[in-house]
């Protein structure tokens, strides 16, 4: 796990909602996500870029500690389970 | 016991090396297996689990697993705080009755703290819940 660099690049949900009989599997593309905030990143760099001057923190470091952040949820898991309903959530 | 330690002790009941010798060479041999025993129990994931029974919903089970590496980075992102931002977050800390300097948590702090959580285990039992935290 040590030296992760990417985000997670995927999601395992199973869900079953109250009332319900069967759950429903899903997997999520997360990377499909990240390709379409990258351009809204890049948007956002000068207004980041900005604010770094103003409350002089370093935008490198953040950026980089944001992903790092980001890289080291793989491997989440949350799981809620009852008589009426369950939620499994995985990042991989 | 390990193959190379019987071999020591081998040795020196032969009379082929003195008591001495075998205190060094068994000194070796630990130093060169105490990495790979701390590699091997490495602590990976914080886990809690809640065993609850609610009246509302009936028995209720929580499954969380958290990689350590998230709290590795987090504390890194502690790193990128603005100085003035720190004291703020000190300040609120100490209005809560909390002692805490969050410019004292730091990634060689944070080792220590977490080779400590490896022996770490939080059981609370009660007649509605069952919690446990631990690390693995």
């Amino acid at each position: 796990m040590k030296g992760e660099i990417l985000p997670p690049m995927s999601a395992r949900m199973h869900v079953r909602p109250a009332g319900w009989r069967f759950g429903v599997k899903l997997w999520l593309p997360l990377f499909l996500l990240w390709l379409l905030l990258i351009p809204l990143l890049l948007v956002a760099l000068p207004v980041l870029f900005a604010a770094s001057l103003i409350f002089r923190f370093s935008l490198w470091r953040s950026l980089k500690a944001a992903n790092g952040v980001l890289a080291a949820s793989r491997g989440s898991e949350v799981e809620v389970d009852n008589r009426a309903s369950r939620i499994f959530i995985k990042l991989d | 016991m390990n193959q190379d330690r019987r071999q020591i002790l081998d040795l020196l009941a032969e009379g082929k090396i003195t008591s001495e010798e075998a205190e060094r060479l068994i000194a070796a041999v630990e130093k060169s297996d105490a990495p790979q025993s701390r590699a091997g129990g490495a602590v990976k994931y914080l886990r809690v689990l809640v065993d609850a029974d609610d009246p509302n919903d009936g028995p209720t089970k929580v499954n969380v697993r958290v990689p350590m590496q998230l709290l590795r980075a987090g504390v890194k992102l502690t790193g990128v705080i603005p100085d003035r931002a720190r004291e703020q977050v000190n300040e609120a800390m100490r209005k809560e009755g909390i002692a805490f300097d969050i410019n004292k948590l730091t990634p060689d702090n944070l080792e220590e703290m977490i080779e400590q959580l490896r022996d770490l285990t939080v059981d609370v039992d009660n007649a509605s819940a069952k919690v446990r935290v631990f690390c693995e």
